[in-house]
């Protein structure tokens, strides 16, 4: 399983810096959680670390090698991203979509082999599709389509896995859902996984690491203890937050304050 | 719907194409009944077969159905293509410019006398490719809003060029009043007088551009998932876009240089196909084709006898009805075209 590295990266859109001579180096086996404002340039991290966008200085390595130094199809057979807009609105179905996944090993031409297929069964067993794996995309529930789009990821068989907002729109039983299921992944069979998250208390809870974008550069990377300080989110979110213990678990939990 | 469903469904509508053609085969000034038709076909010099029922099938109307069915079958597929492409159910084309842009290259071709082959080539269908090419790459980078084209700025950006190109076209004919007959009958969609050396010239650049398309399957439905999805699957992103526009491009224009400028058929049939099939390509590409045949058989047919002994140009029947379908899609399915 392989090491992902962000090294002085600095991206950039038509307006601007986005991001600035940031590292950020995430290993086999953990999930690190990615959290942020709005529009601080998280997607454009994942964007970045996942050959989507090329940076404008610095790179991205993948097991020591630059992303922007393999082919497309090579960097897709060891690391597979799940971007937060997925186009879900044709009438695919979900044993279709989760196929092509496939692609970056097979190729584009060639049909579905065995072993493609048996690939395309577990992972449907893993999300729990199967009740579902016949029917279109676009008629599934949000919290539907989120598994949908993680088992197309999964059927890459990825070493590495960037999940942009994989819990948005998603009910507490969903969210649960998909963080145990990428947890798991983590932790037995050693992928290395990024994900962008909004819920401060959801990333702390299951991930291993966290990395707080703001500003432009990583204001902490830690254990979610070392990130999850009051002082250092209040100033970073523009809003006093407490943060206490689990009542079960010794992790922290934030709770915003009440502004009037 | 598994793949063995597929390939028997696929068989049935196949036959029943070939079942079209042999029935539009005995229509006409002359009727000549299905098994006569058959064999005039099969058996031309035997006994019992009318040598009168031999020439009008073989000689006049089988080129015609040939290529009804190659029209058809190229205007369907590329309309499939540049659905998936565009991920717009809208995308046809027409729509995207690509049938108009054909019609001035091949417009522009016929009037400066053009007309040579190479190796089977002609130059009508590669000036036609050139102005399709050129036409939808404006239409699409007009259209083209941060990475998507939404269906409006893709339907105002077609509608305006298709207009400008079309009214470059009425200005040639006017100019030009050697080749205007010619001209203006080749624009209004007519297969009526095609024969075998419209297909011949037409042929190899459709079989290209149907061969690219169908190994762009499934790069076609990674690309309809979304680009960063079709990206992070490992896809060149552009050099597949490039690849599927510029066959679509081609079929297209193999289309118009040899019947002109038809209408909705490759806007209906992908519909049709993906009622039946669903929304993956290496299902609603064949089968587009199938049904694009089918559709420009028929509409020829009722061209041909609606107003028999005269002739009304396919052109204007598929819009007829292509036209009242694309009003009842934009009605029911409003809702979703609107992003």
């Amino acid at each position: 399983m392989k090491t992902l590295t962000a090294k002085n990266l600095t991206c950039a859109y038509e307006d601007g810096n986005v991001l600035e001579y940031l590292c950020l180096e995430a290993h086999p086996g953990e999930v690190l959680a990615l959290i942020g404002p709005n529009g601080v340039g998280k997607s454009t991290l994942l964007r970045a670390m996942s050959r989507l966008l090329r940076p404008r200085h610095g790179s991205v390595q993948l097991a020591d090698v630059d992303l922007w130094n393999q082919s497309p199809r090579r960097v897709a057979r060891q690391l597979a991203m799940a971007p937060q807009v997925s186009e879900t609105h044709w009438a695919i179905t979900v044993k279709d979509m989760i196929a092509l996944g496939r692609a970056p090993h097979r190729g584009w031409l060639l049909p579905l082999s065995r072993k493609d297929h048996r690939v395309i069964e577990n992972v449907i067993a893993q999300t729990g599709l199967s009740d579902l794996q016949d029917r279109p995309v676009n008629e599934l529930s949000g919290g539907e389509q989120r598994r949908a789009i993680l088992a197309r990821v999964l059927a890459q068989e990825p070493e590495v896995m960037l999940l942009d907002e994989p819990t948005s729109h998603l009910d507490l039983k969903y969210q649960a859902e998909i963080m145990g299921l990428v947890k798991n992944l983590a932790h037995k069979d050693g992928l290395t996984v990024i994900a962008s998250l909004h819920d401060l208390n959801l990333a702390a809870l299951y991930a291993d690491r966290m990395a707080l974008l703001s500003g432009k550069r990583l204001a902490k990377v830690g254990s979610p203890r070392e990130v999850l300080q009051p002082e250092c989110l209040s100033e970073v979110y523009g809003l006093p937050v407490v943060v206490t213990q689990h009542p079960l678990y010794s992790i922290p939990m934030v709770t915003p304050t009440l502004q009037t | 719907m598994n793949n063995c469903r597929f390939a028997i469904v696929l068989i049935l509508l196949t036959f029943v194409l070939l079942g079209i053609i042999i029935i539009s085969l005995g229509m006409g000034a002359v009727f000549i009944p299905p098994d006569r038709v058959l064999a005039a076909l099969i058996n031309p010099a035997e006994a019992g077969t009318i040598s009168t029922d031999v020439t009008i099938v073989r000689e006049l109307r089988l080129p015609r159905s040939i290529l009804a069915a190659t029209i058809g079958a190229g205007l369907a597929i590329a309309g499939a293509a540049f659905q998936g492409l565009f991920r717009n159910p809208l995308a046809d084309p027409f729509v995207v410019g690509a049938s108009s842009g054909a019609s001035l290259g091949a417009t522009l071709a016929i009037i400066m006398g053009l007309n040579w082959h190479f190796a089977g080539f002609g130059s009508v269908p590669l000036a036609a490719f050139i102005g399709a090419l050129l036409a939808v790459f404006t239409v699409y980078s007009i259209a083209e809003i941060g990475g998507a084209t939404p269906a409006i700025s893709l339907l105002l950006a077609g509608a305006a060029l298709s207009t400008l190109l079309s009214a470059l076209v009425s200005l040639l004919m006017l100019t030009s009043h050697d080749t205007l007959h010619e001209v203006f009958s080749w624009t209004m969609g007519g297969l009526s007088g095609r024969s075998w050396p419209h297909l011949l010239s037409s042929g190899p650049y459709m079989v290209i551009g149907l061969i690219a398309l169908w190994l762009m399957a499934r790069p076609l439905d990674a690309l309809a998932s979304g680009d960063e999805t079709a990206q992070s699957l490992g896809l060149p992103i552009r050099k597949a876009r490039g690849v599927i526009v510029a066959a679509a491009s081609l079929a297209t224009a193999a289309a118009v240089a040899a019947g002109g400028v038809i209408g909705f058929v490759g806007l209906i049939a992908p519909h049709l196909a993906r009622m039946m099939f669903g929304a993956q390509h290496h299902r609603v590409l064949p089968a587009s084709m199938i049904i694009g045949a089918m559709l420009l058989l028929l509409a020829d047919d009722l061209a041909r006898t609606v107003v028999a002994p005269l002739e009304l140009p396919v052109g204007i029947v598929t819009s007829l009805l292509g036209g009242t379908f694309f009003l009842y899609l934009l009605k029911s399915r409003g809702q979703s075209l609107r992003g």
